[in-house]
């Protein structure tokens, strides 16, 4: 339980600009971000309520949230594609709150690739070039640079219908990094490739994130590309954002994965003086595992039987995404996430026990968002 | 029981070899030469009763006795039918160019902008092709008459772009609509202004839908005959579609002549739909008419 509260009191940074960090250290200040949509039917439509991030040099921040959050609109916010309905958006210590998308100095990959159909490969990777009047050689040599940092010289003749999911990605990917801007984004990179080539993808983007080093900001829903891509994670809901400090491969517990409070692990809980249905369960992916490979944990009360969606085998894990068999559960929660052991013999769609780790257990109280574990 | 899943089955069988019949290369090829063989014979008949001459074509029987040219010199040259299709060309293409010109922007601008009133100027756009042209051709009449414009062939241009714009406008939408905006945001993001990621990106993706735009205004517009009928009573201004109702005299109608009009007059058709073959048939279904 000493672990508990260590971990409770990890910085959550709220992100005051200015507060924390030199100027110089931040590239994108998202500041106060708001946007309204209106809408025919519902009227006004909130999608981002005054948020402010600041996003650091070089450093990959990873936008998470369920649909609907409003992380793909500030993106598109500070691509310059949508325009704030208040607050403002630095690059670079400049104000680039109204100023069209060229102006900004960004790229963007988009989920669906936005490859241009009736231009070659070549001509894909050149055209943010030629847009920007490169002279010719320079153009050359930099698709020539870039096809080769993605593995696809092969493909520079070839139009983009003839090309697989995954080699459109890496077009597209291409044409974002071919000029060099100040800032990348990314809107769902990923989520249009299988299962196997997003791993692959995943991969490979840490790789190139590496390599090349720029700042990076990257929308995505999936909590396992989070946690495996991203140097901070700012956790995205109703409009509102929560930047949690711990880097690379951790997230913080108290967001992403929540399960539905099932009565049998309540049981547990007997200190808690409010009302049962007050508290959200939560526990890492890791402090979940496969009953065959941990009996020594196994007790009464802390086996649950959930749905095997997908299977991601990582080397030294496995990541599961899995649905509660619980009617109620699955309704309070939906999608949950574990890691287990890399020998497990669990196979995808099927339903598995699971035996969950009450040491490591969380619990929240509903109203207050707080982690109230004893 | 069994007798029963027999039974089942049998019956089963049966409509499956029904279907595999009906749905067979046979059946659909002698749908098909049939319905191509109800297109083509008026058209042939016409073709053929053009070569018969004058008292030829009263007699009853299929090919020409004499075979002669003779209507085609007389409707030609003597009837000046000539200058109803110079009359015709003028008309068919200036009409189809500034229909791209207007339909092409107008079409991307419903399709990706939202502007005070959009939704109510589309619709306005819509209603004014849903009544039957005929109840407006009055006060369409006084207006060119206003403008002096009668019997000229601007006057007949500008019926035939008011005719047919809003159709074309509201296909193009279609056809932008179906190009994803990703597309346009990506070339914005890459480094082009709005005209440029219109002109550089989106147009030339956009080319199946205008050429089926150009090729439906074109024959729309050759064959016209209401607002061309009622501008024009001149040689000098009349299209093709109204020369051809000359030869429908007071008290007779001269059939040969009407039939050498008449493939003259379809012959630019045949040669656009030939040529173009390829964009009418990809064009249309696969971008035009898809996603309203």
């Amino acid at each position: 339980m000493s672990d508990t509260k260590q971990r409770t009191e990890a910085p959550v940074e709220e992100a005051i600009p200015g507060e924390t960090e030199g100027e110089q250290d931040i590239n994108v200040r998202i500041d106060s971000l708001r946007k309204v949509f209106q809408d025919n039917e519902k009227g006004e439509v909130v999608a981002v309520d005054g948020i402010s991030i600041d996003v650091h040099r070089d450093e990959f921040l990873v936008l998470v949230g369920p649909s609907g959050c409003g992380k793909t609109t500030t993106l598109r916010s500070v691509a310059g594609l949508e325009t704030p309905t208040d607050g403002r958006i630095i690059i670079e210590n400049e104000d680039v709150t109204g100023l069209d998308p060229r102006e900004r100095d960004i790229s963007m990959v988009f989920q669906n690739y936005a490859l241009y159909p009736h231009k070659k490969v070549r001509e894909n990777l050149s055209f943010p070039l030629e847009v920007r009047s490169y002279p010719k050689d320079e153009i050359d040599s930099r698709v020539e640079h870039t096809a080769e940092l993605l593995d696809i010289p092969e493909l520079l003749e070839r139009k983009p219908s003839a090309l697989s999911g995954g080699q459109q990605q890496r077009v597209a990917l291409g044409r974002a990094i071919v000029r060099e801007p100040a800032v990348f984004l990314m809107d769902e990179p990923l989520s249009n490739l299988d299962a196997k080539l997003r791993v692959q993808m995943r991969t490979e983007l840490n790789d190139l994130h590496k390599r090349v080093g720029k700042t990076t900001i990257y929308v995505t829903h999936d909590q396992a590309e989070a946690m495996t891509l991203g140097d901070r994670v700012a956790v995205m809901n109703n409009g509102d954002v929560t930047v949690r400090k711990e880097g690379n491969g951790h997230v913080a517990e108290s967001d992403v994965f929540e399960i539905g409070l099932s009565s049998d692990l309540a049981a547990d809980v007997e200190e808690w003086d409010g009302d049962l249905d007050d508290l959200t369960l939560g526990l890492r992916p890791e402090d979940i595992h496969d009953v065959e490979m941990a009996n020594e944990l196994v007790e009464e009360t802390n086996t649950f039987d959930a749905y095997v969606r997908l299977i991601e085998p990582m080397g030294s894990d496995k990541f599961l995404t899995l649905t509660p068999t619980d009617a109620a559960a699955a309704d309070a929660g939906g999608e949950f996430s574990a890691r287990i052991s890399p020998d497990s013999p669990i196979e995808e769609d099927e339903v598995v026990t699971l035996v969950a780790n009450t040491e490591k257990l969380h619990l929240f109280d509903n109203r207050t968002g707080e982690n109230v574990s004893f | 029981m069994s007798t029963e899943e027999n039974y089942d089955r049998i019956s089963y069988e049966t409509r499956q070899r029904f279907w595999n019949v009906i749905e067979g290369p046979m059946v659909v090829h002698l749908v098909l030469a049939f319905t191509v063989l109800l297109i083509l014979v008026p058209i042939g008949w016409m073709a053929i009763t053009s070569f018969k001459g004058a008292q030829g074509a009263f007699i009853a029987g299929y090919l020409p006795a004499e075979f002669t040219f003779d209507p085609y010199e007389r409707v030609l040259i003597e009837n000046n039918y000539w200058r109803s299709v110079v009359n015709s060309i003028v008309i068919s293409t200036t009409t189809t160019f500034l229909v791209l010109l207007f339909s092409v922007p107008a079409g991307y601008a419903f399709s990706r902008f939202r502007f005070p009133f959009d939704n109510a100027i589309f619709i306005g756009v819509i209603f004014s092709r849903l009544f039957p042209p005929i109840g407006i051709i009055i006060p369409y009449f006084q207006g060119i008459a206003a403008l002096n414009l009668i019997n000229t062939v601007p006057g007949i241009i500008i019926a035939q772009v008011y005719l047919w714009l809003p159709l074309m406008i509201y296909i193009m939408r279609n056809f932008f609509i179906s190009i994803p905006e990703e597309i346009d945001e990506s070339a914005l993001v890459d480094g082009c202004t709005q005209f440029q990621a219109f002109r550089r990106i989106v147009l030339p993706l956009a080319m199946p839908g205008i050429a089926s735009v150009g090729i439906l205004t074109f024959l729309y517009s050759w064959r016209e005959f209401l607002f061309s009928f009622m501008i024009s009573s001149t040689t000098a201004s009349k299209p093709i579609s109204v020369a051809v109702f000359d030869f429908v005299g007071e008290v007779n109608v001269s059939w040969e002549m009407i039939s050498a009009a008449g493939v003259v007059a379809i012959i630019p058709t045949v040669l656009v739909v030939i040529f173009f073959q390829q964009y009418i048939v990809t064009g249309l279904p696969s971008g035009a008419l898809k996603g309203s």
